[in-house]
């Protein structure tokens, strides 16, 4: 049995199968870039004696997901669970998107997300067992400047594992959804930010010790509920004025 | 693309850079293309501002610190070269492999180690880390993607090695391993009363797997070479696989205390202490960890700190094994005439062959640790007048303060090492503030 990571070939998806790796997991690992990927499987087999399979797979069209998905159905029925540690920025997103920026973030951030869950459910509600860990940002909070169409789509993601945790409420299937704040990747290195980043290594050693709860959503780092809470108690036209003020 | 501003290990240079950390191949290639001036950065702990440029890409390859191959019977590895020396170990020790050819402290990668010509504490029998070279990947921005070897884009492979990052981001390395024989050392202190003593008894047995070095007083004309000789050997009998990791401390080397301590008070109490505490408290020969023995300044960062703000100077300047009394000689008189303020003064045995800008040679390699004072910088002048009249090897990547006149004096190769990395990089795109000093 092995593990499916979604967007592993660097940042979180990078860490977390690291952190699998060290508990001795079989691992698939998809991405983007089949170099960085297959240099991991490298590293991941060498130091840890694990199996690791890659597969080199663009979230961001829909076509090509749905593809795989019919072509290793083999391979999706032997996992345990499945993490999705994806997400497509562009730059330049902002309220005039073009169509085909609006696809592509869009189908990254939650139509294949959304895709891809709604087969595997198949396969675990027949197993009667398996995990799925989704990933949101906390700039899906409230709408925004930049990033406009990524925040919304990592909005439509959470409402979606919201749903999914309550449609599995009395199965055997374990839904985890983490938001996450800012998060020491290459993202955000070297950017000025106002709150202190989280480490990707500590993230993944949690969503490890999770993976058997039931319906968990999470902040990380934790303080980011707190700011999200704020967001959600304040009205919008004082949010709208603290926003206009900082900028 | 923010800025940031940073700092050489010796403190005397500061550059605001462009600083970018990729974690995926494409984008080393990506964030080259966006700039003219690039240097590649490992983990920034070089003394000399080899790795910034004011407002050029450093571009920091620690993601890239993966095994990519290992072949045990081969005793060949293959790693990102952004892997940490402490990480590489970690591994290889555990199978009773490593490369002896790497410089004091575990957290330098082994791709600052390559384009710096790095060199061990037993470089008098195992040479420069340039022995254990295989193979390199490089990105170089007009080149692309090169495979560097004896076999294939031979000068290039040789520009790279030592080459202060000027061919290019060096992106992944294949090394040969040395087997190691026991996981600790013997050491042996043998006490000596002068430099000279110190050359005698450091350069006994170049022949024997010897990690040798010697620790000498510089608080004073009258103690000046006074001190110890180390001798760490193999302990064979001991267990051939390290089972202990290789463990960090977690103070960052990079941050100093505000003011300088070190003063002529401080360094002649340092320097009592720690001569009297081997002379009293230490038996002659002890066991000691592969960590201690090999990377000694894990646990020791505070000696950067307390150097202060201002930071320090290090010169380190390998003698031909004939003209050392006449080094010797020659630096004892101006240090009677000029009493510099010496922190640290240390000998060990150099074994190679002088070509472009490697710091290598067959010799005693002198090292110096200086407070950062305009009596410390005359003195320092009249070091390089020596180097410039013995035609010594001054190191380029340790003494940040080291005049081109003096490295065109001391490096023979050094117009033609130029003239080659012009050819290679003729929009010269791969630059440093330590390459800009030397016109390169």
């Amino acid at each position: 049995m092995s593990n499916l990571i979604i967007g592993a070939s660097s940042g979180l998806g990078r860490e977390i199968a690291y952190e699998f790796a060290r508990n001795s997991k079989n691992l698939i690992l998809i991405s983007r870039n089949l170099k960085d990927l297959e240099i991991l499987k490298s590293d991941l087999e060498i130091k840890f004696k694990i199996e690791v399979n890659v597969f080199q797979l663009d979230f961001s069209d829909l076509n090509e997901v749905s593809k795989f998905i019919l072509d290793n159905t083999k391979v999706l029925e032997k996992i345990d669970g499945v993490l999705f540690p994806i997400g497509m920025m562009k730059e330049n997103d902002n309220v005039k998107n073009s169509n085909d920026d609006l696809i592509s973030i869009f189908s990254a951030n939650f139509y294949s997300i959304n895709f891809f869950i709604s087969h595997i459910l198949n396969i675990f509600e027949e197993k009667k067992d398996g995990f799925i860990v989704g990933f949101g940002s906390i700039s899906g909070a409230i709408g925004r400047e930049i990033n406009v169409s990524y925040s919304s789509a990592k909005r439509a993601l959470e409402n979606y594992f919201e749903s999914l945790i309550i449609s599995n409420l009395k199965n055997h299937i374990k839904v985890q959804f983490y938001i996450l704040g800012y998060i020491d990747t290459n993202l955000s290195f070297g950017k000025k930010l106002l709150l202190p980043k989280g480490s990707p290594v500590n993230l993944a050693k949690i969503v490890y010790k999770n993976l058997g709860k039931k319906g968990i959503k999470k902040f990380f780092p934790f303080w980011w509920i707190f700011i999200d809470m704020a967001i959600k108690i304040l009205p919008f036209f004082i949010t709208k004025k603290i926003i206009k003020f900082f900028n | 693309m923010t800025k940031k501003k940073i700092y050489s290990l010796d403190k005397n240079y500061s550059a605001d850079i462009f600083f970018k950390r990729p974690d995926k191949y494409k984008e080393i290639e990506i964030e080259s293309s966006k700039f003219d001036n690039i240097i590649t950065m490992g983990s920034c702990n070089s003394y000399t501002p080899a790795s910034f440029r004011k407002n050029a890409l450093s571009i920091q390859l620690t993601k890239f610190n993966r095994i990519i191959e290992f072949d045990k019977n081969q005793k060949l590895i293959t790693v990102e070269a952004g892997i940490m020396l402490s990480d590489l170990f970690n591994f290889t020790l555990a199978r009773g492999l490593w490369v002896p050819q790497i410089p004091g402290y575990p957290t330098i990668t082994i791709g600052g180690a390559i384009a710096s010509n790095s060199h061990g504490k037993s470089c008098g029998f195992h040479g420069t880390i340039k022995k254990q070279i295989k193979r390199i990947k490089i990105f170089h921005k007009l080149h692309g993607w090169l495979n560097l070897s004896n076999e294939e884009n031979r000068d290039i492979f040789d520009l790279t090695i030592g080459g202060l990052g000027l061919t290019g981001s060096i992106v992944e390395v294949q090394l040969r391993l040395e087997e190691l024989s026991g996981n600790n050392f013997v050491t042996k202190i043998i006490k000596t009363d002068s430099s000279s003593d110190a050359v005698k008894k450091i350069n006994f047995d170049v022949k024997k797997e010897t990690y040798c070095y010697s620790w000498n007083r510089s608080d004073s004309f009258k103690n000046f070479g006074k001190g110890f000789v180390f001798q760490n050997e193999l302990n064979v009998s001991s267990n051939n696989k390290l089972t202990k990791n290789i463990k960090l401390n977690n103070s960052d080397i990079n941050k100093n205390f505000i003011i300088n301590f070190w003063n002529k008070y401080s360094v002649f109490f340092a320097q009592s202490v720690y001569q009297n505490y081997f002379k009293f408290f230490k038996s002659k020969q002890y066991e000691e960890s592969f960590q201690k023995a090999i990377f000694p300044f894990i646990g020791k960062e505070f000696y950067f700190k307390l150097f202060g703000k201002k930071g320090f100077l290090e010169s380190q300047i390998i003698v031909p094994f004939d003209k050392t009394e006449i080094f010797i000689d020659e630096v004892e008189t101006i240090f009677k005439k000029h009493d510099p303020l010496i922190t640290l003064y240390s000998l060990k045995n150099f074994k190679g062959e002088q070509k472009n800008l490697r710091f290598e040679n067959d010799g005693i390699c002198f090292t110096f640790d200086f407070v950062k004072n305009s009596k410390n910088l005359f003195f320092m002048n009249k070091l390089d007048k020596i180097c410039e009249k013995y035609h010594l090897t001054p190191s380029i990547i340790k003494d940040s303060r080291l005049k081109l006149e003096t490295i065109e004096k001391c490096y023979k190769d050094f117009n033609r090492f130029k003239e080659e990395i012009n050819k290679f990089d003729n929009k010269r795109i791969y630059k440093s503030t330590l390459t800009d000093k030397l016109m390169i």
